[in-house]
C-alpha cells in the first residue's frame, strides 16, 4: 500500500492584512446582530473545533496521522475539569494546566512513537487514543466515567456572548501562532520530513526531534481546545474524544484540503456548522454531511480550497490570455 | 468465547482481505455488518420469510452491494489512503442514518436461528451457540481453502505481496479486488446476521466489531491470514477471561497498553511483514 503524502506548499500566501483586518472587524461586531444564543453557541463550538482541527493538521504536516488527537483534547478537558471541580482551582489556571498536561503527554509519547512512521504511527496513535478513553472510564470516580463529568465550573458565567469574544481572541492567537510556525523553519522542516524522511535525515534534520516538536505543539493546542471546551460546556462526555471524533477531524481536514492552512477551517465550517444550522431536519442531518463529504471527495481531489485555488488560477490565466490577445 | 472469536475472525478476515489486497482501510466494514443484521431482521420478521432463507438473501444483497462499492467507491481511489478513508466515512454515515431513519435508534431483538438446548451429560450448551460457532468455523475453513487453493485466491495473495508484479503476470487486478470485496462483504453479512440473532441489533453495533477487527488485523500482522487466526483466538479468550479478574474498563486499559507495547517493538504484528 502506498502512503501518499499530501502536497504541501511552503510559501506563505496569506499575507493580506486588509482582508484579515476586515474579517476581524466583521467578527467583532457580529454578536450585535445575532440575537439567538443558540447561533452564538454554534459559532463558539466552531471556534473550538477550528483550533482543534488546525492543530491536527499541524501534526499531519510532519507526515504522520495522529489518530489520538481527540483523545488529547480529552486529556486537556478532563485534567482541567478535575482540577477545577475537585481541587477548587480557578478555571483561569486549570485551563493552562490541562493544556500543559496534554502537551507533556504528547512529548512523552512522542519519544517512543518517533520510532514508527506512516501507517504504523497511525495505528499506534489510534490505540493510544483508545487507551485514554478507557483510562477515563476506569477512573470513573474522578471523571464520571461513561456518563460524563457534570457541573464543571464555568469560565465566564453562563451567557454565551462573553465566550464568543474569548474564543474569537483565542482562535485568532492560536491560528497566528500555528501559521507563523508553518511558514517558518519548523514548518518547512516538518514538510521535508513528510516528503522523505531519508532525504531529510541526509541533510542533517533530526527527524525524531522535529516530530516530537510537532506532536508537542499539536497536543498543546488540542489541550487548550479541550480545556476551554470543558469550562464552556460545563459537561464533558467520552463521545467527544472517541476514535470517531478523531476521524471526523481527519474528514474536516481532507474535505477542506490538506495542502492548505485554511483547509481545515473551511472543512469545519462546511461539515460542522452547516449541519448544525440545518438542525430542523433532525435525523436526516447526517445525510447532508455524507453528501458534502462524497461530493468533495469525488469531485475535488484537493479539497474545497484546492478547487478554489485552481479556479482562481484558471481565472488569472483567462485574464492574462485576454490581455495578450487584446494587445495587438 | 469461541463464538466471539469465530465472529471476530470472520469480520476481521474480510477486513484484512480488503486491507492487504485492495489497499483500503475499509472503515465502513462495521456498518456493512450492522446493515446486514438489519436486512436479515427486516426480511425474516417484517416480510415473514424463513430465517435461513433470509440469511442467504441478505448475503446475496450485501454481496452485490459490495460489487457496487468496489466499482464506484474504491476503484477511483486506489492508492489514495486519505480519500478512500473519507469515502468509507461517507458510506458509514449514509448506512447508519438509513437505519436510524427507517428502524429507529432503539435496539431490536431477532429470534434465534435455532432454539433449544443440547444436553450432553453434565454440560448443556445452547444449540444456537453451537450452530453459530459451527457456521463461523465452517466459513472460515472455506475462506482459508479459497485463499490458499483456488486461482482467484492465489491471485489475491500475489496482489497482496506485490501489486506491480501481479499486474505484470497478467492478473486482472480489478476483477480480483472485486471478488475480494464481495467475499469480505458477504462474510461480514453472515457474521452480522448470526450476531444479530445472538445478541441484539442496534444501529451502532458495528463500531465495536470494527474496533476488534482493526485490533486483530494489526496484532496478527497486516497481510498475514494465519496471524489473524491466532490474534482472533487470543482476543476472544482475553475478552472472556479478563473481565473475571478486573472491572471492564481496567481490563480495557491493560489490553490497550499491551497492544501499544507490542506495536512499539513489533510494529508489523505477530506474523506480519513490513508494508511500505
Amino acid at each position: 500500500m502506498k502512503w501518499k503524502l499530501p502536497y504541501l506548499s511552503t510559501r506563505g500566501n496569506m499575507a493580506k492584512p486588509g482582508f484579515w483586518a476586515g474579517l476581524l472587524i466583521i467578527l467583532l461586531v457580529l454578536p450585535l446582530f445575532i440575537k439567538s444564543p443558540y447561533l452564538i453557541h454554534i459559532i463558539n463550538m466552531t471556534f473550538i473545533y477550528i483550533i482543534l482541527t488546525v492543530s491536527f493538521r499541524t501534526i499531519m504536516t510532519s507526515g504522520q496521522l495522529p489518530l489520538a488527537h481527540a483523545g488529547f483534547m480529552g486529556i486537556g478537558a478532563y485534567v482541567s475539569a478535575i482540577a477545577a471541580k475537585w481541587f477548587g482551582l480557578t478555571p483561569w489556571l486549570s485551563i493552562p494546566l490541562g493544556a500543559l498536561v496534554a502537551m507533556g503527554v504528547g512529548i512523552l509519547i512522542g519519544y517512543p512513537f518517533a520510532r514508527l512512521r506512516a501507517v504504523y504511527y497511525a495505528m499506534i496513535s489510534l490505540f493510544f487514543g483508545m487507551l485514554i478513553l478507557s483510562a477515563v472510564k476506569a477512573f470513573a470516580k474522578w471523571t464520571g466515567g461513561a456518563a460524563g463529568l457534570t457541573a464543571i465550573p464555568p469560565l465566564l458565567g453562563f451567557s454565551k456572548v462573553p465566550y464568543y469574544y474569548f474564543f474569537l481572541g483565542l482562535t485568532a492567537v492560536s491560528l497566528l501562532v500555528l501559521y507563523r510556525l508553518e511558514i517558518s523553519r519548523p514548518g518547512v522542516t516538518w514538510k521535508a520530513i513528510a516528503q522523505s524522511h531519508l532525504v531529510a535525515a541526509s541533510v542533517g534534520i533530526n527527524e525524531a526531534r522535529y516530530r516530537i516538536i510537532a506532536s508537542a505543539i499539536g497536543c498543546l493546542f488540542a489541550g487548550i481546545a479541550g480545556a476551554t471546551y470543558a469550562h464552556y460546556n460545563t459537561v464533558v462526555g467520552t463521545t467527544s474524544f472517541s476514535f470517531m471524533a478523531t476521524i471526523m477531524l481527519l474528514i474536516y481536514v481532507v474535505v477542506g484540503g490538506v495542502g492548505s492552512f485554511i483547509g481545515p477551517i473551511v472543512g469545519v465550517f462546511l461539515l460542522m456548522t452547516v449541519p448544525e444550522l440545518l438542525r430542523e431536519l433532525r435525523e436526516y442531518v447526517p445525510y447532508i454531511s455524507a453528501a458534502i463529504v462524497l461530493i468533495v471527495v469525488f469531485l475535488m481531489p484537493k479539497g474545497v480550497t484546492g478547487l478554489v485555488k485552481s479556479f482562481l488560477s484558471w481565472l488569472a490565466e483567462l485574464w492574462k490570455s485576454r490581455r495578450t490577445s487584446d494587445a495587438p | 468465547m469461541l463464538i466471539l472469536s469465530a465472529m471476530y475472525i470472520l469480520v476481521a478476515l474480510g477486513f484484512a482481505l480488503l486491507f492487504s489486497i485492495a489497499g483500503i482501510l475499509h472503515v465502513s466494514h462495521g456498518a456493512i455488518y450492522t446493515v446486514s443484521g438489519y436486512i436479515c431482521w427486516q426480511l425474516s420478521q417484517a416480510a415473514g420469510i424463513n430465517q435461513w432463507l433470509a440469511l442467504v438473501l441478505t448475503v446475496l444483497i450485501v454481496g452485490s452491494f459490495g460489487l457496487f462499492l468496489e466499482r464506484f467507491c474504491f476503484r477511483p481511489f486506489t492508492g489514495d489512503f486519505d480519500r478512500s478513508l473519507v469515502v468509507g466515512i461517507g458510506i458509514i454515515l449514509i448506512l447508519q442514518t438509513t437505519i436510524v431513519v427507517t428502524v429507529g435508534q432503539e435496539s431490536r431483538s431477532m429470534s434465534p436461528f435455532v432454539a433449544g438446548i443440547l444436553n450432553a451429560g453434565p454440560v448443556s450448551v445452547s444449540l444456537e451457540r453451537l450452530v453459530t460457532f459451527a457456521i463461523g468455523a465452517a466459513l472460515l475453513g472455506v475462506l482459508v481453502w479459497f485463499i490458499n487453493n483456488t486461482k482467484p485466491g492465489l491471485q489475491m495473495r500475489a496482489m497482496s505481496q506485490d501489486l506491480q508484479g501481479a499486474i505484470m503476470q497478467g492478473i486482472n487486478i480489478n476483477r480480483v479486488s472485486a471478488i475480494a470485496v464481495v467475499i469480505a462483504c458477504a462474510s461480514a453479512a453472515v457474521a452480522g446476521c448470526l450476531m444479530g440473532a445472538y445478541i441484539n441489533l442496534n444501529p451502532f453495533m458495528g463500531d465495536v466489531v470494527l474496533g476488534k477487527a482493526l485490533i486483530l488485523v494489526i496484532l496478527g500482522g497486516m497481510g498475514s491470514m494465519t496471524g489473524i487466526f491466532y490474534a482472533g483466538l487470543l482476543l476472544g479468550a482475553l475478552d472472556a477471561t479478563l473481565p473475571v479478574f478486573f472491572s471492564g474498563s481496567v481490563a480495557e486499559v491493560i489490553a490497550m497498553g499491551a497492544i501499544i507495547v507490542v506495536l512499539l517493538f513489533r510494529p508489523t504484528g505477530f506474523l506480519g511483514r513490513a508494508i511500505a
